[in-house]
């Protein structure tokens, strides 16, 4: 009897200290699909909300692991940020399904769909199930754009200053705080990666097509055929022929990609690998939304240098 | 918690009374990778589905991978314990491996990559819905009311082969009901629960039962003790630590298989020593 009291009491205690439920303040919770969202709305609403990201920085968004506390901080939510371009469909429909949470319901002001009103890039032009569905709304991983980051901040503002009007000037304020920052930043980007305007870059998958758009590079080369598919020898084989001719001067990889392949191709080839992440905190010393573009601009600027 | 752990808990209740009886047999007829291999034939009937461009939630791809499981039940029943040799167990791991390879070679010939597949196979125990608790709940009740009904022809098959010769069953066509009712069930509780917790419902229960009583009725009843108290136990500590739910439930079963390992090599060496 004693043994089982201490079975259940033991993680009782620990849980309690380790697990901490969102209290119930005056801030307003807010939870995140993925940890960019979580950045800007830290930048907007300061200490007057709680932000959770669902997704760890390093973590592949594609596919994230459940954990009982998604489900927990989704019912307390006063405001949950999504991508809204199918980039979490494998994983967010349930939870939500499951938090049953009328505040963020689609449609309410308390969810805020990152790409409504964004023109995404590489929106099929015919859409046929043999296409893939996959990337039906275009490609999804539109945050690593200052301009879009800008667009998303402003619509962050907007459902904070609907679910809490009486901070409206407070979340407008900071608002305009980080587009003046990432106005002023974009000079000093766009001066540091002007000497490689037009070069070619590969990436493990196509997770860079508006960061490229916003700086003037051309990446179309990628290690993987399809997500989550490991790339067969004959196409290792062309990509590093497309790296040859087409005069690609870096690999790009992710924290969670298969470092391995990137290192095998770029050994063939001559060029560097970069590692590079979409979101702030994957990187060392990137825990906001600006330190993580300075660190890829620099870590780009290092690398190019060199090649 | 209540509100975030009902439906699991519920589902942690519902379920694995059948799975722990299927599990007396696998064990028994010494074939314990027998369930990733056939939820691997199912996975490959909705690449197959997924090829041919159909709807994954729709009737033609759920018949599809039902036909795969089927496939994969004839030829368990059909190599079963004829050449001593080669184990069944062999057959079995050459049927997952093979059928896990052609599933990536199709999967790189089809437009989508493999987060759907993943997603429909691979279900997450924290997230079951009331409709799929109540689905497999029905199904376990239909497959389990088939078992009960013949469970002489079914126990003798698994548990005493030659009596059931020699009584004149019709040993391969059991065997294959047994596999192709083995296949619907791990393949619908994959779908809730993930692979790594079918195995371990199927596995952890029936060789604590086994440890610790002689009776196939003892054994299915420590063996629903141990799955009812594995799973509640591992939702909790999933829930109080945040953990990934059905890696909790595995290692709860990992540790209470242990517990009771000691304790009942305790309580022999003591009975030992007061004779």
């Amino acid at each position: 009897m004693k043994n089982s009291f201490l079975l259940f009491a033991v993680p009782l205690l620990l849980g309690s200290a380790l697990f901490n439920v969102p209290r119930a303040t005056a801030a307003l919770n807010v939870v995140t699909t993925l940890p960019d969202y979580a950045a800007i709305a830290r930048e907007v609403g300061g200490d007057r909300v709680n932000v959770t990201s669902l997704a760890k920085p390093t973590e592949d968004s594609h596919f994230v692991d459940a954990r009982p506390s998604f489900v927990v901080k989704l019912r307390a939510a006063d405001v949950l940020i999504e991508g809204g371009a199918e980039l979490e469909a494998g994983w967010l429909p349930p939870l939500l399904e499951n938090a049953r949470n009328p505040k963020i319901e689609v449609g309410r002001t308390g969810r805020v769909v990152a790409s409504a009103g964004l023109r995404l890039l590489d929106v099929p032009a015919v859409l046929t199930r043999a296409q893939g569905d996959v990337h039906a709304l275009g490609n999804p991983h539109f945050g690593v754009d200052p301009i879009i980051a800008k667009a998303i901040a402003a619509h962050i503002a907007q459902a904070f200053a609907a679910a809490d009007p009486s901070n409206a000037d407070f979340y407008a304020t900071n608002e305009r705080t980080f587009e003046a920052k990432i106005n002023a930043k974009l000079q000093e980007w766009g001066a540091k990666l002007q000497p490689f305007r037009g070069q070619a870059l590969a990436a493990y998958h196509d997770s860079w097509v508006y960061f490229a758009h916003r700086f003037g590079f051309v990446i179309d080369t990628f290690l993987e055929p399809k997500p989550g598919i490991p790339p067969s020898p004959s196409h290792l084989a062309d990509v590093i022929a497309k790296i040859r001719h087409d005069h690609v001067r870096a690999i790009l990889v992710e924290p969670f990609h298969n470092r391995k392949i990137a290192e095998r191709v770029a050994s063939a080839t001559g060029i560097p690998v970069v590692d590079v992440a979409q979101y702030p905190g994957a990187l060392p010393n990137t825990d906001s939304y600006v330190a993580l573009i300075d660190a890829l601009v620099d870590r780009l600027v290092t690398a190019l240098r060199s090649s | 918690m209540w509100e975030v752990m009902f439906w699991p808990i519920l589902a942690c209740v519902l379920l694995p009374w059948f799975l722990v009886y299927l599990g007396l047999h696998v064990v028994r007829r010494g074939i314990i990778f027998v369930d990733i291999a056939m939820a691997q034939m199912a996975a490959l009937g909705i690449c197959v589905a997924l090829l041919l461009h159909l709807d994954l939630e729709g009737w033609a791809t759920f018949g599809i991978a039902l036909g795969f499981t089927f496939v994969g039940a004839a030829l368990f029943a059909l190599t079963g314990k004829r050449e001593r040799e080669v184990p069944q167990e062999a057959v079995i791991g050459i049927t997952y491996v093979v059928a896990a390879a052609i599933a990536v070679l199709l999967l790189s010939r089809a437009a989508e990559g493999d987060e759907e597949i993943k997603n429909m196979l691979v279900g997450n125990i924290l997230l079951v819905t009331p409709a799929e608790l109540g689905k497999a709940f029905g199904l376990f009740v239909g497959v389990g009311a088939i078992h009960a009904i013949f469970r002489r022809s079914f126990l003798l098959v698994s548990f005493d082969r030659k009596q059931a010769i020699e009584s004149g069953l019709n040993v391969r066509w059991w065997d294959f009901l047994f596999y192709a009712s083995f296949g619907i069930v791990v393949t619908s509780f994959v779908r809730i629960a993930g692979v790594l917790l079918v195995f371990s419902y199927l596995i952890v229960p029936a060789v604590c039962g086994i440890n610790l009583a002689g009776s196939f009725g003892r054994r299915m009843l420590i063996g629903w003790i141990v799955s009812l108290v594995g799973g509640i136990g591992g939702l909790i500590i999933s829930f109080w630590w945040d953990l990934p739910t059905g890696a909790a439930i595995v290692a709860v079963f990992g540790a209470l298989l242990v517990l009771l390992t000691v304790w009942r090599a305790v309580q022999k060496r003591s009975a030992k020593e007061t004779t």
